[in-house]
């Protein structure tokens, strides 16, 4: 017998595992159905079937997830889940390993939510304008919310602890059932007679339909219409109500509404003292500096010793004297030294010295003239000849009439004329 | 409401000192400013301290106000 083709109970499991593990389809599976043998273990994992009129699945819930549930499943309870499918190798048995699970019914109430949130909310309720300020210092402040339970022991301790000197006034409401929703809308409106300065409405944690009056309309409208600042703190952190979004402000628990509504005193006396000693600082800080400027002034040398402007001033005539009379001397000197060099100058001395090279010249230049007159010529011998008034150049230009022959000192006069040709 | 005015005089209070501390404020109008702060000072402290610590109270349904004490 040839062994090799049995597998063992092991591998299949782990084949069929790998084939659930891969599927798409069964990574991520919704499925509703009631629930049956329910189990929750000491671990804090969930044990259970769900089941419909012909089918049965197993299903696990471990404790991370299964903490996240805000109701107690019960047996025979319609609910909505999510996981995924897979094999359990142990036995064998397939089941889906639950990451969510709701009751039925929840899903219509997640509508009517959403339709009037989003019908408050264009109606212009949940608007951050209308928001008010919370007061930082109350002196009054008023709860509504039920008057047993973690939710007003949390507020009062809280805030105890912190504004001791805060009064409270708790109007005590139903939050849940039927009811709650009109009473907690009629204690806020009642609180407006009362001077609060600011308002709590909460409750503690529950499940969705027990935080749900805090989602109905006449609640959002009584938060609304408050003149009081109002803090919402319903349920755990996770929880978001109407209530939250129409309220000034939102506190994640009702321990957190009491912490914002009311200053921590031993803060504020700190920061009382802070604020004075700022105080006297910047005003010492002041002085000290004025001090300082006047100190600064009055030592000035000027101050001390004011004979020195005068003293500046006088030194700066006696300066300017000085160099003025300096001045003068230096002019002085220079024009007598002038006239001095001036005195003493050639020309002055022998101004002869100029004129005779100048006399011996001219001297000369009238010999020279001399010469050149032609009186001078006659005066040598020589004679000039005229007819008719002309000076005679050739014998050619002497006719029949008179000459005259010019001598140096007078004239003869030639009337018998014979001319020999030369 | 004497709560608001806390609150005015503490938000006053702080005014003053960051315009002293900004120092744009000549000598005598500083010490003016000084003797007014001191003065909101003693007041707000004054008002922390001397207030006794409130019993709480429970609106009855007549509307009535009674004291409420919670078992702890």
């Amino acid at each position: 017998m040839n062994q090799d083709k049995y597998l063992t109970i092991s591998a299949l499991t782990k084949y069929l595992k790998f084939k659930f593990d891969t599927d798409e389809h069964l990574r991520t599976v919704f499925l509703k159905g009631e629930i049956s043998n329910f189990k929750a273990h000491t671990s804090g994992h969930f044990y259970f079937s769900l089941k419909d009129e012909n089918s049965k699945i197993n299903a696990i819930m471990f404790a991370t997830n299964a903490k996240k549930v805000n109701f107690m499943p019960t047996e025979g309870m319609k609910v909505f889940v999510a996981g995924r499918i897979s094999i359990y190798e142990a036995t064998g048995g397939y089941q889906i390993y639950i990451d969510k699970m709701e009751q039925d019914g929840i899903g219509d109430l997640y509508i009517a939510f959403e339709k009037l949130k989003q019908d408050l909310a264009k109606e212009g309720l949940f608007d951050p304008a209308h928001k008010k300020p919370i007061p930082k210092f109350p002196v009054r402040v008023g709860i509504v919310t039920a008057p047993t339970g973690a939710a007003i022991k949390d507020i009062l301790s809280t805030i105890k602890r912190r504004f001791p000197i805060c009064e409270t006034i708790l109007f005590p409401a139903l939050v849940q059932g039927e009811n709650a929703a009109a009473d907690i809308a009629k204690k806020i409106d009642m609180a407006a007679d009362y001077q609060i300065d600011t308002l709590i409405v909460g409750r503690g944690g529950g499940s969705i339909e027990d935080l749900w009056p805090f989602n109905e309309e006449i609640v959002a409208r009584a938060i609304y219409h408050s003149k009081i600042p109002i803090i919402s703190a319903v349920g755990h952190e996770i929880d978001y109500t109407i209530s939250d979004f129409v309220s000034d402000l939102r506190a994640p628990t009702p321990t957190g509404a009491a912490e914002i509504a009311v200053p921590n005193m031993v803060d504020l006396i700190s920061h009382i003292e802070q604020l004075k000693i700022r105080l006297k600082e910047s005003v010492l800080s002041k002085l000290n500096y004025n001090k300082l400027l006047l100190d600064s002034m009055k030592s000035s040398y000027v101050i001390k010793t004011p004979m020195v402007m005068y003293e500046n001033k006088q030194q700066k005539i006696d300066l300017m004297l000085s160099k003025l009379k300096t001045l003068m001397e230096h002019k002085i000197e220079a024009s007598k030294k002038t006239l001095e060099f001036l005195s003493k100058s050639h020309i002055l001395v022998q101004p002869q010295h100029i004129y005779e090279p100048k006399m011996v010249a001219l001297k000369q230049i009238i010999e020279k003239l001399e010469l050149l007159n032609p009186m001078g010529v006659l005066k040598r011998g020589y004679t000039l000849t005229y007819q008719n008034g002309q000076l005679v150049q050739s014998i050619h230009d002497v006719g029949n009439e008179p000459i005259e022959i010019k001598f140096y000192d007078g004239i003869i006069v030639a009337k018998e004329i014979e001319k020999v040709e030369q | 409401m004497a709560e608001k005015k806390f609150e005015e005089k503490m938000k006053e209070l702080e005014t003053i000192i960051d315009e002293l501390e900004n120092g744009n404020t000549d000598l005598e109008e500083s010490i003016q400013k000084y003797t007014k702060a001191m003065k909101l000072v003693k007041e707000c402290d004054d008002k922390l301290k001397q207030i006794e610590e409130q019993v709480n109270k429970i609106v009855l349904e007549n509307g009535e106000l009674s004291d409420f004490n919670i078992e702890s």
